[in-house]
């Protein structure tokens, strides 16, 4: 989860993430440069005491700062294609999940191996145990396997919400009346929070999300379905 | 990356207010040597023309294309090395899981040479 005044990204618990967080590098040190030549460009113009005011023609520099703009949004989107693709490849998940967003809760239906459906409230702070995140912590997880590719779809039973987990790079609408997917896998154990990012009503706020990922071996023994 | 400063640590600084030098891969390096750079190109221009306002602009250009040209060098090899990692790691958790049953790559491998 993020700590209090954070303002960069969570640290990355699937390859995507790793990903993103590698392309969000990437472009930052762009703009940090390109925000150092306009700083010294705005410098220079305070500073001058050249003042000719009848200039008309400049084509090298127009030149110029036009193609090396270009060049530089090429060198941006590139990386950002090719995470793009990356985020809509499908690897044969192991693991299907549907997750239903309501106002103001989620649902959670594990389908594959038999019939769990449970709710997933945020727990009222005066149900808070000592420990518990406050507007984060929920009564029932989503517990789920690392290291195996799992598949989320994600709907609404009224209106527009959003199933967005941080560390794992995730952020899908869901959509009443419309199913839409999301792979992942994830490298490392944890417990893992996200928030609904869509606005749907007066506790849009209050419906977290939180992912309890478990090693494969340990979530094949069935802790989830002895619920 | 996201860990929250310890109560002894200094707060973290970034360059322009947003840059976080200290925790992204290859920044500090990149910056320092295109602080260098900057430093040579400039001040050398200033040594061969003695213009101080365009000794300036080549200060700012050889830091930004060496800063630039570190960065990507830098990040290229930060990614392979990643990749190497990644596979080491799996060839490692295989080698874990399989040893000693048919599907050890080592008996695989060492049956084919043998071959």
């Amino acid at each position: 989860m993020a700590h209090a005044a954070q303002v960069g990204l969570q640290d990355a618990t699937s390859p995507i993430m790793e990903e993103l967080i590698t392309f969000h590098d990437h472009a930052l040190m762009i703009i940090f440069l390109i925000c150092f030549l306009v700083l010294y460009a705005l410098f220079l113009t305070l500073t001058t005491k050249l003042t000719n005011t009848n200039i008309s023609d400049a084509q090298e520099m127009e030149t110029v700062w036009t193609i090396l703009p270009a060049i530089i949004l090429v060198l941006i989107a590139l990386p950002s294609l090719r995470i793009l693709y990356m985020t809509d490849e499908v690897n044969d998940p192991s693991l299907t999940i549907k997750s239903i967003g309501h106002q103001w809760y989620w649902t959670y239906e594990y389908t594959d191996y038999g019939g769990l459906i449970f709710n997933s409230y945020m727990l009222p702070p005066l149900f808070l145990e000592p420990g518990d995140l406050r507007l984060l912590d929920v009564d029932n997880r989503v517990v789920l396997p690392t290291e195996a590719p799992i598949r989320m779809m994600i709907t609404s039973q009224d209106v527009l919400h959003s199933w967005a987990v941080p560390t794992l790079g995730l952020k899908t609408d869901a959509i009443p009346g419309r199913l839409n997917q999301t792979t992942f896998t994830a490298t490392r154990p944890g417990v893992y929070y996200g928030q609904c990012s869509e606005i749907c009503g007066a506790n849009h706020s209050f419906m977290p999300i939180v992912l309890e990922l478990i090693p494969l071996k340990i979530f094949e023994m069935g802790p989830v379905f002895t619920l | 990356m996201a860990a929250p400063p310890e109560p002894g640590e200094p707060e973290e600084r970034k360059l322009l207010g947003f840059l976080d030098v200290e925790n992204t891969p290859c920044a500090r390096h990149s910056i320092l040597y295109g602080s260098l750079g900057s430093v040579v190109a400039g001040f050398g221009h200033f040594l061969f023309t003695s213009r101080i306002r365009r000794s300036c602009d080549v200060g700012v250009g050889g830091f930004i294309l060496v800063t630039l040209g570190c960065w990507f060098h830098c990040r290229y090899n930060y990614a392979k090395q990643r990749i190497q990692e990644r596979i080491a790691r799996e060839e490692i958790k295989k080698k874990i899981l399989y040893e000693g049953t048919h599907l050890d790559p080592e008996r695989k491998h060492n049956g084919s040479s043998s071959n």
